[in-house]
């Protein structure tokens, strides 16, 4: 329901000439278009920083098939661990003792609707890698990678309510890593590149 | 349609596709500052607006090919920096930014006028701050950038009546701001 008389908006949407409506009403409008005009002022941006900076980008050569082959190779990615409840419930068993394994809080019990992801990522200079997404509301801090062998593969398992998330990680506690080469990727008309994990209920 | 000078830009898209990495220069200077402004105006951030727009112009331009129709070279760079904000934003709040970091006024001189126009214009960016992204979105394109409802579907993708009902929200919003401040 609008607040305000319908007749403003069709002065401003150029379906009614401002002369047609009361003066209060062209108060209005008046205020609203002097507002849109403040924030039409253009931005201060240095000059010719941002073409210098987006052609630099463009002109680097494409890398060969070999060269993106081995970026894909050494690339952090998440591997993503799907327990269906078809399968039986030794090979629940057995990712459960491996979680067990690999965690130090003594392994993930799945509530029913919960799966687990687990997440590896290769980060050899690294001093810390967490990993952030629609799961934890991209908060940076909240779920750590470990490196415990020290050989800068960095992993993560985590128990997490059945669904899609997207996630990146986060080196160093400010270098966001998107996995631009990951299969599955949210490709929405170029804006996002958000790998995402897929997670499906253990028990249902 | 192309803005401002030639060659339009269906000619300027064939020379980049033709292998004139260069050409995309025109791109950049022809889109840059509307594009700029707003990010900014979305985002709240100059610093990250910057980062939106480079992103978005690198990702044109490795996907210039898939750009249907080179004539509305426009309206396609305007959606890909939609979704490049929407992306940022999702990862934090435009909330969190301090308007500080908004741009400054032109004319910033010393005057009482140029004060007033200052504290205005903090004003309505608290107020479209306060917005939901889309209809800080559709405000911006409809009133700020000038885009057409018809142009603003093809951008955002969504009905012509639901931008319509978040620009009218948006209006009453600001204008509501304005009254109290009045």
């Amino acid at each position: 329901m609008s607040t305000i008389d319908p007749r403003i908006h069709q002065v401003l949407d150029g379906e009614l000439a401002a002369d047609a409506v009361p003066s209060e009403l062209r108060r209005a409008v008046v205020r609203l278009a002097a507002a849109a005009d403040l924030l039409a002022a253009p931005p201060a941006f240095p000059a010719a920083s941002l073409e210098s900076r987006v052609m630099a980008e463009i002109r680097r050569p494409v890398p060969s098939r070999a060269r993106r082959l081995m970026r894909w190779l050494v690339t952090p990615r998440a591997i993503i661990l799907r327990v269906r409840p078809a399968w039986s419930v030794a090979f629940a068993a057995v990712v459960a003792a491996l979680t067990l394994f690999t965690a130090d809080d003594g392994g993930p019990e799945l509530a029913e609707h919960e799966g687990i992801a687990q997440f590896v990522g290769r980060f050899p200079e690294a001093q810390s890698v967490h990993v952030v997404g629609t799961f934890n509301d991209w908060r940076p801090g909240s779920i750590a990678l470990e490196d415990q062998d020290h050989d800068g593969v960095w992993r993560a398992t985590v128990v997490l309510p059945a669904g899609t998330y997207e996630y990146m990680f986060v080196v160093d506690g400010e270098r966001w890593v998107p996995d631009h080469l990951a299969e599955r990727l949210v490709a929405d008309d170029f804006g996002r590149e958000n790998s995402v994990v897929i997670v499906r209920a253990a028990r249902r | 349609m192309g803005v401002r000078g030639t060659p339009p830009d269906a000619e300027v898209v064939a020379l980049v596709l033709a292998g004139d990495t260069e050409a995309f220069g025109v791109v950049i200077r022809r889109y840059e500052a509307g594009l700029l402004r707003f990010a900014t105006r979305m985002l709240g951030s100059r610093d990250a607006a910057a980062d939106a727009v480079a992103e978005s112009f690198v990702r044109a331009y490795r996907h210039l090919a898939s750009c249907r129709e080179p004539a509305r070279l426009r309206t396609w760079l305007y959606r890909i920096v939609t979704n490049r904000c929407k992306s940022h934003l999702v990862r934090r709040s435009v909330a969190e930014v301090p308007l500080d970091d908004a741009p400054p006024l032109a004319d910033s001189a010393d005057t009482e006028a140029a004060l007033e126009r200052a504290d205005l214009l903090q004003l309505v960016e608290r107020a479209l701050a306060d917005l939901s992204p889309d209809k800080r979105e559709a405000f911006v394109l409809k009133h700020v950038e000038g885009l057409s409802y018809e142009e603003m579907a093809a951008v955002t993708g969504e009905r012509i009546p639901t931008l319509k009902m978040r620009v009218h929200r948006a209006r009453e919003a600001l204008l509501k701001a304005l009254e109290d401040h009045a």
